[in-house]
């Protein structure tokens, strides 16, 4: 194994020169201090939850897409046809109106790829997250939204990598570990949003089909969020190329955008924020049974007690996906990846 | 008055009858489904929250037996394992790991024990009893698993060998990883809607949900070493991913389907990216994860359709068998179909 994983880092040694690196301080974004947020919307349906997963979705979907093929969701090439994906473009419009404004992807393309399996990676992603994309918009039918603004350019992801002290222009579509740290960004991010929203669905036969296809994508995004950590694991196990400490700035970003307190009890591995945990290049301790203490990875993402993934209420992940804009209770949270707010009830 | 295992049989009996059934939604939904032969209803009379916690903690007794074992040599201890605890066949650490992968071993071992640990603290804390660990084989039910695993047509895939330990070595670790995860998400994923509104009050359905996330966090860890090896070596120098997708069809035979094989980049190592997507998830073709209900996990674990000899069509009254010589614990213990 040591000789493929150096190997791997041989591969990317390129693309690890171009990353820039920084420490730096929380900065920028509209950060506060209040209590940990809430939901702030008092009627809700199902639907409402549903569609608050759309926007989601849409985000991940296109920069995947973008990512994989160097396309927007609406627009099908040859690529994400060849990988699968329809051949007409996703829907993107309110109901059953597939055309929409497409999201803004700026310089962003498609990645050049020096990994083929990270590239199957991304092409399977891609296509995953469309195909949730389709299957909310059909469940939802006409109570479908729009897909909002969206900005998946590498503008708004040097927004948020400063935010988390990554200093200078941050790219995630120049090279695969740049790909990968952008994933990064949004898939435990899914897992956390789907987990706190699946309580709230209600408990009707309708209720509790949603609830089924929303704790099947909600396995999904953690399947995916596993690959993405168990990727950039593989490739840096031992932070030599830095990499963990990325994942370490953004988590303790992500962290603060959802205003989550680390405990104090019991202690949470080192580089360990709130409701994040960060990779931590096997410098987690932990005490097996009928063991003395092991080192070990964190290449899930949950609570340090039960094991269990967290969740994170609405408010929490708009405040993350928009920056630190959901900060009033009811004012729409825009900014970062969606410069308008989402669209829907939850917004 | 029928007595609770009656009762239970017939409340099991109609879920799956019922499945695929139930409002135009609903039944849009399971339509959007693949693989939708473990659909449940919705429905939970007959079976307590606290009989599908139990159910769930007989799977995490062996998930933590497995990965404590690989990781360390050791097992749960006496005070995770209940009153009455049955035996433990096999298991060992495996030898020769590097420091990356040992680490990663020992972080899934403590995951399923905490695991273990918090099923058993929510039993108590709803009133209940957390079942005992049953007994465990993890020698032989793996060289069972291999045997039908090679009498079945898998393309691409080498025998898997004779004697097969998940115990050997890392890659045959993987492979006895492989047999676990998917199915711990599938089974959780099943068993999310059975609970009951007050259990959804009482946080059950957020845990059940939280440890789902973290077995797909798992199966993704296996699935995407898997593939990732494939893709430096090829399928024929790494043959661990189609090893993985014999077991995949197993599963798939006893599971009701509700599979995804590994993709791999053919025979040859790949190094030119190509556009073919990987399959690291599990998942049909809504990009949604499986879900299955208690019998055909049931079927998977205790290895066998029926207790008819040669039988391959599920069947009820499976009580044992496969990882669980002698049967699960608690409530929900016999195939029903």
């Amino acid at each position: 194994m040591a000789n493929q994983e150096t190997q791997l880092v041989d591969n990317i040694i390129a693309s690890r020169r171009a990353m820039l690196l920084g420490g730096g301080a929380l900065a920028a974004l509209a950060l506060t201090s209040t209590a940990k947020a809430a939901i702030t919307v008092s009627s809700y349906t199902d639907a409402d939850i549903l569609n608050f997963a759309l926007n989601l979705e849409y985000l991940e979907a296109n920069f995947y897409y973008l990512a994989a093929f160097g396309t927007t969701i609406d627009k099908p090439n040859a690529a994400s046809m060849a990988a699968g994906g329809p051949s007409a473009g996703i829907g993107i419009g309110a109901g059953a109106t597939t055309t929409g404004t497409a999201a803004t992807i700026g310089i962003g393309g498609m990645v050049p790829f020096a990994l083929p399996a990270v590239r199957a990676y991304a092409t399977e992603t891609a296509i995953e997250e469309g195909k949730h994309v389709t299957f909310l918009r059909t469940q939802l039918g006409g109570a479908a939204v729009a897909q909002p603004a969206i900005d998946v350019s590498p503008v708004a992801f040097t927004t948020v990598a400063n935010a988390a002290g990554i200093t200078g222009t941050f790219n995630p579509y120049l090279a695969d570990a740049f790909f990968l740290i952008g994933a990064y960004i949004f898939e435990d991010v899914g897992v956390t949003a789907y987990h706190g929203a699946a309580p709230l669905l209600s408990t009707t036969t309708q209720g509790k089909a949603y609830l089924q296809a929303a704790a099947s994508i909600l396995a999904v995004e953690a399947y995916h969020a596993g690959l993405i950590r168990t990727t950039i694991n593989a490739l840096d196990p031992n932070n030599s190329s830095g990499y963990i400490t990325l994942t370490q700035q953004v988590s303790a970003l992500r962290a603060s955008l959802s205003k989550a307190v680390a405990p104090t009890s019991p202690a949470y591995p080192a580089g360990t924020y709130g409701d994040d945990v960060p990779l931590t290049a096997g410098t987690t301790t932990y005490s097996l049974a009928g063991a003395a203490a092991v080192s070990a990875t964190t290449i899930v993402d949950a609570d340090q007690t039960n094991v269990i993934a967290f969740s994170r209420t609405t408010t929490q992940v708009l405040n993350i996906v928009t920056g630190g804009h959901a900060a009033t209770a009811g004012t729409k949270a825009q900014g970062v990846f969606f410069p308008s707010g989402l669209n829907g009830t939850f917004a | 008055m029928d007595n609770p295992k009656t009762v239970l049989k017939s409340a099991l009996s109609r879920r799956t009858f019922l499945a695929g059934a139930g409002t135009a939604a609903a039944a849009g939904l399971i339509a959007g489904c693949s693989d939708n032969s473990g659909a449940f209803t919705p429905t939970t009379s007959g079976v307590s929250d606290v009989d599908v916690l139990n159910f769930a903690l007989n799977l995490e007794y062996l998930e933590a037996e497995f990965y404590l074992r690989a990781a360390t040599g050791l097992g749960l201890t006496t005070a995770d394992i209940g009153s009455n605890p049955g035996t433990v066949v096999g298991g060992a650490k495996v030898p020769s790991l590097s420091a990356a992968q040992q680490n990663v071993v020992n972080e899934i071992a403590y995951d399923e024990q905490q695991h273990v640990r918090a099923l058993r603290a929510t039993i108590t804390a709803a009133g209940g009893t957390p079942v005992s660990r049953p007994n465990l084989d993890l020698t032989n039910s793996f060289a069972a698993v291999a045997t039908v695993a090679n009498t079945l047509t898998v393309s691409g895939a080498a025998p898997i060998p004779s004697g097969f330990s998940p115990f050997a070595d890392f890659n045959s670790f993987l492979v006895g990883a492989f047999v676990f995860e998917d199915v711990g998400v599938t089974a959780y994923n099943g068993a999310a809607p059975l609970i009951s509104t007050a259990g959804i009050a009482a946080g059950y359905l957020a845990a059940a949900a939280g440890i789902l996330a973290v077995e797909a966090y798992h199966a993704a860890y296996v699935r995407t070493t898997l593939t990732a090896n494939a893709y430096l070596m090829g399928t024929t120098a790494y043959p661990y991913l189609g090893f993985a997708n014999r077991i995949s069809a197993v599963r798939a035979l006893l599971g009701g389907s509700n599979e995804t094989a590994l993709a791999g980049p053919g025979t040859a190592a790949t190094t030119t990216p190509n556009a073919t997507p990987s399959t690291v998830v599990a998942s049909d073709t809504n990009a949604l994860a499986y879900h299955r209900n208690t019998d055909q996990v049931l079927h998977i674990v205790y290895g066998t359709f029926s207790n008819t000899a040669g039988s391959t069509t599920p069947a009820a009254g499976v009580a044992k068998g496969g990882f669980f010589p002698n049967g699960l614990n608690g409530n929900i213990t016999v195939t029903q179909s």
